[in-house]
């Protein structure tokens, strides 16, 4: 039954392409990389088709950006403001300089999970308990009600289907911002067509399939374990272990829309990348922290700590 | 109407019934095999052009589509539909409406012993309302993980921990989706009704109503994939999980071969009048001896029957007064 993935797979790495742009006929040159490239001749927006390759998916879908440029900077811009106090100086301030709308290739994977769990359950129950206490200095015996846990092993299984997983198929951004960056609006999904694209600067998968299913199925196995742990009865368990068989897998590439930008904030130092997502308007980004600012919040804490000592003392005397 | 939709194929991994335009299946996610285009020979760059007008066209993300700069002219892409639909299946009036009428004076001179002696003579039928009201019907094989606690192998504590995993068969369960009758109403009149004698369109008394679905094709699925859990955590309850009390019951489903129906049920809804109050009665659109409905009660009789309680309560206290002594 389950489905198999015989092609083999290659990096998507290869020499620039040499194409005559269909609107005005000057040479481009696109990366292998790229999938769209507006003309400099005559910014005609082209997009790239290229033949079927072994390990080069097509795009089977795609989100259309719905955020437009002007809110993704206001998103930034009022991201930026919200910035922590102990942020390198500059940020909070900065103006969010040019953003770019890109697709960035995805995953979307689901599957048919078969998990076989083992438990511990613990069931608690009451129990009345006698103990010795001193009372007006004489001992006294009293009884109590305690709660006690009854601990029952318990083996079973949880098959169901785990759909919309995304992992990134480009190496331009990592999963963990991908993840920072979901959830998107599965439902407004669109079947690829060029048109999507056309316009916009759209990435070719530049990670392997092999990489990105491993990913894919680790993010599985890690729902598949969040909801078994809401799966357990009792009032509580402890020692739970589960193993999947996976069937059913399917892998098809999806089109995300991500505003990109560079934020600089200070002279010399690198830009600062934030993501927005281009369905939803959420913001990631890595605000670096002044280890100056650090320091001196943590020097004024300490003179003052030892300020109310001295006064402390003084007062004592 | 139904013939001349065309014929999707069912999922391949979950075997559930889709809809033409579904990019995905609703029930598992495999994307739904994509139509068959061309592929491209060599590498060629390609400029997407307006319909309308020819000029080059892109995507805007104001318009959520691809839109024409110069014409203003948007282009629709292909995403998952999500309509408000009609039902399919009619089942007809096998009732007229003067055997409705009739099942109405019968429910009403019946009665109980609490109903008011002449209810039928004065009561006056102010309306009688033909309708079909929407109803989803589903078939679907379920594969159910659960877990619970019970009462069953209870050591120290007094539950014990069980697991499982149980195959249930669900074939034409009908989930109501009536805003107008009652749930309790719909669950009533839902087993009456002959499934073979569905048809492709309606047929019955003149003037009759058809009350419409008001889901969209998305909320449906949610409301029978609710039903699907509902009567497998009831079934679950009824002999499988061992013990006689249970907690906790966990059912996680795996659905295969879903296949809903949209069915539009006969039914009459009556109101009559009595002593200056309305009453609604439903008269069942299939069988005269399904009626539901509110009917009053005697004031005097109810009165009666308190006293008389009383009344045989305080013998008894004399009688085991006297005896006690
Ligand atoms: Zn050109
Ligand atoms: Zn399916
Ligand atoms: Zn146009």
């Amino acid at each position: 039954m389950p489905e198999q993935f015989e092609e083999t797979t290659v990096a998507v790495s290869g020499p620039r392409l040499h194409l005559g742009c269909p609107s005005c006929g000057a040479q481009l040159v696109v990366e292998a990389s790229l999938r769209t490239m507006r003309c400099p001749y005559c910014a005609a927006p082209n997009v790239v088709e290229r033949p079927p390759a072994a390990g080069v998916p097509e795009p089977v879908f795609a989100l259309g950006f719905a955020l437009t440029h002007v809110a993704a900077k206001e998103h930034v811009a009022r991201w930026l403001k919200t910035r922590s106090r102990f942020t390198r100086s500059g940020i909070r301030s900065a103006e969010p300089g040019e953003v770019r709308g890109v697709y960035v290739p995805a995953y979307l994977y689901s599957v048919l999970a078969h998990s076989r769990f083992r438990a511990s359950i613990g069931e608690d129950y009451q129990e009345q308990e006698t103990y010795t206490t001193t009372e007006n200095g004489k001992t006294v015996t009293r009884t109590r009600t305690v709660t006690r846990t009854e601990w029952r092993s318990l083996n079973g299984e949880l098959k169901g289907y785990v759909a919309d997983v995304l992992v990134t198929a480009s190496t331009g951004l990592r999963n963990d911002e991908l993840e920072a960056l979901e959830p998107f609006d599965l439902r407004g999904l669109a079947r690829y067509t060029p048109a999507l694209i056309s316009g916009w600067v759209a990435e070719e998968p530049s990670l392997t399939r092999e990489q990105c299913l491993a990913q894919a199925r680790q993010e599985a196995e890690e729902r598949v374990g969040g909801r078994l742990g809401q799966f357990m009865p009792g009032d509580s368990h402890r020692e739970l272990e589960h193993e999947s068989r996976l069937e059913w897998e399917a892998l098809d590439v999806c089109l995300l829309p991500v505003w990109v930008l560079a934020v600089r904030y200070a002279e010399g130092a690198p830009p600062l990348r934030v993501l927005v997502n281009g369905q939803t308007g959420e913001v990631h980004g890595k605000a670096p922290i002044s280890v100056w600012k650090v320091v001196a919040a943590v020097l004024v804490l300490l003179v003052l700590v030892v300020a109310g000592w001295l006064l402390a003392q003084g007062g004592g005397r | 109407m139904s013939t001349a939709v065309p014929t999707v194929a069912p999922c391949q991994r979950c075997a559930s019934a889709l809809e033409a335009e579904d990019l995905r299946c609703p029930i598992c996610g495999l994307t739904t095999p994509p139509p068959v285009h061309g592929a491209v020979e060599r590498e060629t760059a390609r400029v997407v052009r307006c319909e309308n007008c020819g000029a080059a066209m892109e995507y805007s993300a104001e318009a959520k589509a691809p839109r024409c700069d110069f014409c203003g002219s948007v282009t629709r892409v292909e995403t998952t539909a999500d309509p408000v639909e009609q039902a399919e299946v009619w089942l007809p009036f096998t009732v007229d409406p003067a055997a409705a009428r009739a099942a109405l004076m019968g429910f009403l001179g019946k009665g109980g012993f609490f109903r008011p002696s002449g209810l039928a003579e004065e009561a006056a039928v102010e309306s009688l309302q033909p309708l079909w009201w929407p109803a989803w019907s589903f078939q679907a094989g379920v594969d159910a993980s659960w877990t619970a606690d019970s009462d069953a192998g209870s050591g120290r504590s007094s539950w014990a921990p069980h697991a499982g995993r149980t195959r249930f068969d669900f074939e034409n369960i009908p989930v109501p989706a009536s805003k107008g009758l009652k749930v309790k109403e719909c669950e009533a009149l839902a087993p009456h009704y002959q499934r073979g004698s569905a048809e492709g369109a309606p047929r019955g008394p003149e003037g009759a109503h058809v009350e419409r679905f008001e889901a969209t094709r998305s909320g449906a699925r949610r409301t029978v994939l609710e039903a699907v859990e509902r009567l497998s955590r009831e079934r679950l309850q009824q002999g499988v999980i061992p013990g006689r009390r249970f907690r906790n019951v966990h059912v996680a489903v795996a659905l295969s071969s879903l296949h809903t129906t949209r069915l539009a049920l006969p039914a009459y809804v009556l109101a009559y009048r009595y002593k200056g109050k309305a009453y609604r009665v439903v008269v069942h659109g299939q069988d005269a001896g399904v009626v539901l409905g509110e009917t009053p009660i005697s004031g005097w009789r109810v009165a009666a029957v308190v006293a008389g309680v009383l009344v045989l309560l305080l013998v008894v206290l004399l009688v085991m007064g006297v005896f006690g002594r």
